[in-house]
């Protein structure tokens, strides 16, 4: 296995501030998106442009690609038991330990390039972010401006009421 | 996904995905909605969703459509405001077209027909639960069913007012129906079923459990018209005879589902005559009371349906041995089998039955009065047993139980046991099987004579409303943590019963307090004693004081000692200790 890991086909990818990659071709294959684009082209010295990843993230979903290369592609009905389940492993946790912005970077990076574990993930943390919180604490949480006029919002609280968790 | 009626203007407007962050604005609110719906699918509590969609117009936007596909109703409370929201006459968002499932499990007592009537306006309704919901009547029914032209699925089980009215305007409305539940609905008749069956072709699966009026007629259609069936129940239908059985394997080859517990009229014909030579798909069958079926029927499935996961024979009195031969070319596919009352069953066929049916989990033998620890010690290798029934097996001894235990197998699995009226066994072989089946959650023993004693029974649920004085004198079933706390104090009685004696042995004239313990064998009192003085020097090292060190000691020692022993040392030793006590 490792005398062969030296010969694994490579591809390169190209940042939006244009930084190359030298990536081997079953980490890219993580993503769905990078996978069809190589099974198209063929073999290509060209790089892969990603108009909508910075170097930063980009660097950053590799590690996570090259974490998981071996995992099996996930599966269609594995949907359900997906949603249900709101655990994160341990290695994915602390990868997702960034920065906010990153972590939505992240999740940004994750549904372009097709890669639905690592987008699952991020929404399961950012869930998790939300957990127990008031709005208030929420939008404190992500910075976000409350754009209702104060009738609006109490109409929308009153019609919302029968939503109580016993 | 999203609504089709036009939301208000200032809560559609929708936050652009920005394209290149700007410095000062949060990552956050520039995520677009599909994003937001996303993680929002990961909010799973309803409070929190709330919360989600009271943060801003865009989060609102994408979360109320997923608060209210589903409402979650578990008290009164929520139903009376949610329909005071409905009967708003502005409403932020059109809520009721928002509504695509209803369960109404937890409220059947509080459903009125008023309150269908109040839901009328969810026209976009897809799966409405309403079982057991017995104050309904046709009015409310007939109300909210006359626009859910979209429903998929309508379970209406056990509402006794309900007519052929309800079930014929589900027919004329709901084209695209595929799950029906009528189960108990008694006065549902031949004429509703005909108007389903022939205007709602896709239908999958339809239950008509007990509703004893109908007859082959209802069953013939339904063959006929709707080839997509999977799922077929006619539990108690008890009109159906041999000539509604054949179009169904003729038209439904897809059918994974049947269910023809008590159609007492049903014969071999069924089967022999008509089901064809290869009906893969079936997974479930249920032929329970079917008592003139015999072990003909069982070679013909057998042979046709060889995936078959779940068989259910009970009370097939005809069912010998070599029907059960049969059965055993079902091979590792089989899961579930069910025998109950199939009296004529003896040690050979199950024997042949365990060493081919490696991956049974659940195995139901009750009044199977021939049987003896025999076949016990085969099913203890049945690597994936979570459940055996042995009601009645009389027969049966401790050596069966501890077989169950001594092949280490199904001791990971078993789950739930019942023993009832297996009237020679005794504490230690039970307390035993208690002690090693860690997943254990379900322990019936009512009418075992060793645990009739009002110390035992105290941890055993309560005798069901319906049965008399004497049934409950006799009722012993544990479940949950009643099979904890039976297990904590049978260890905890071997253990103080050991103390005893101990001090019995130090001071001699406690022997008549304790009486018959004293005929015990000596060579065993010798070995208990000599296992308390190393209980003692364990406690001396962690300090004397620490009571509850002491008994933990005790505890796994006690068992350690018990499962050392061979049974027979068991009866004479803990067995007597414990009737003692």
């Amino acid at each position: 296995m490792t005398s062969e890991s030296s010969e694994v086909k490579k591809v390169t990818l190209k940042s939006c501030d244009e930084v190359e990659f030298k990536v081997e071709i079953p980490v890219a294959s993580r993503s769905i998106l990078l996978k069809n684009m190589i099974e198209d082209v063929g073999e290509t010295d060209q790089s892969i442009p990603l108009p909508n990843v910075n170097e930063k993230v980009l660097k950053k979903v590799l590690e996570w690609c090259q974490h998981h290369v071996n995992d099996p592609q996930p599966t269609n009905d594995d949907d359900d038991s997906r949603r249900r389940n709101t655990e994160i492993d341990d290695w994915d946790q602390r990868f997702l330990n960034v920065e906010q912005d990153m972590l939505f970077e992240i999740i940004l990076a994750a549904n372009y390039l097709d890669i639905k574990p690592l987008l699952d993930i991020g929404c399961k943390t950012v869930a998790n972010m939300i957990k127990g919180k008031s709005p208030e604490e929420i939008r404190n949480t992500f910075n976000i401006v409350n754009d209702f006029t104060p009738e609006e919002e109490e109409q929308i609280r009153k019609e919302n009421e029968w939503a109580e968790d016993r | 996904m999203s609504s089709e009626k036009p939301l208000p203007e200032q809560v559609i407007k929708q936050t652009l995905p920005s394209q290149a962050s700007q410095n000062s604005v949060a990552k956050a609110a520039t995520i677009p909605s599909e994003l937001i719906l996303q993680i929002f699918k990961y909010v799973t509590s309803t409070a929190d969703l709330k919360s989600c969609i009271l943060v801003c117009k865009s989060w609102c936007r994408c979360g109320v459509e997923l608060l209210w596909h589903k409402p979650v109703l578990n008290v009164r409370e929520s139903l009376i405001k949610l329909l005071v929201t409905l009967s708003r006459s502005t409403q932020t968002f059109p809520y009721a077209l928002l509504i695509r499932r209803l369960n109404f499990t937890f409220l059947i007592e509080h459903v009125s027909d008023d309150t269908l009537k109040r839901l009328s306006s969810c026209e976009r309704l897809e799966r409405l639960t309403l079982g057991g919901c017995r104050r309904l009547t046709d009015n409310g029914l007939l109300k909210l069913l006359d626009k859910a032209d979209g429903l998929v699925a309508l379970d209406v089980s056990d509402i006794e007012n309900l007519t052929d009215a309800v079930v014929e305007l589900v027919g004329e409305r709901c084209r695209r129906l595929q799950g029906l539940n009528v189960s108990l609905c008694k006065k549902v008749s031949d004429k509703g079923i005909l108007a389903v069956a022939s205007k709602c072709r896709s239908l999958r699966r339809i239950k008509l459990s007990s509703c004893d009026i109908i007859t082959d007629q209802s069953v013939v259609i339904l063959a006929k018209n709707c080839p997509h069936l999977l799922e077929l129940d006619l539990t108690n239908c008890d009109q159906i005879t041999n000539k509604a059985i054949q179009p169904v394997f003729e038209n439904c080859t897809q059918l994974r589902e049947l269910r023809l517990a008590c159609c007492t009229k049903l014969t071999d014909e069924s089967f022999t005559k008509t089901m064809p030579s290869l009906y893969e798909q079936l997974r479930i069958l249920d032929l329970t009371s079917c008592a003139l079926i015999t072990d003909q029927t069982l070679l013909k499935i057998a042979h046709s349906a060889p995936k078959l996961r779940n068989l259910v024979l009970a009370k097939c009195g005809n069912i010998t041995d070599e029907g059960v031969y049969h059965i055993t070319r079902l091979g590792k596919h089989l899961h579930y089998l069910h025998l109950g009352h199939c009296s004529r069953i003896t040690d050979h066929s199950i024997t042949h039955l365990a060493r081919h049916c490696t991956r049974l989990r659940y195995l139901d033998l009750a009044c199977c009065t021939q049987l003896t620890d025999a076949s016990v010690f085969e099913l203890s290798h049945l690597p994936k047993l979570r459940r055996i029934g042995l009601v009645k097996c009389a027969l049966i001894t401790d050596q069966a139980i501890y077989a169950l235990i001594e092949n280490r197998v199904v001791q990971h699995t078993l789950e739930r046991v019942h023993l009832s009226y297996c009237v020679n066994l005794t504490v230690p072989a039970v307390l035993e099987l208690v002690n090693s089946c860690f997943r254990l959650t379900h322990l019936s023993l009512t009418g075992v004579p060793a645990f009739l004693r009002p110390e035992v029974q105290r941890f055993c649920r309560q005798a069901p409303k319906e049965f008399t004085p004497h049934q409950r004198q006799v009722f012993c079933v544990f479940s949950g943590k009643g099979v904890k706390d039976l297990k904590q104090y049978l260890n905890n009685t071997v253990i103080t019963q050991q103390r005893n004696r101990i001090t019995n042995g130090v001071g001699n004239i406690n022997d008549q307090v304790v009486g018959p313990v004293a005929a015990v064998n000596a060579e065993i009192e010798e070995s208990v004693v000599s296992e308390a003085e190393g209980v003692g020097g364990d406690i001396s090292e962690g300090g004397e004081g620490e009571n509850e060190n002491g008994h933990n000691q005790d505890d796994n020692r006690s068992r350690n000692r018990v499962s050392d022993r061979n049974p027979e040392g068991e009866d004479g030793d803990v067995g007597n200790a414990l009737l003692d006590f």
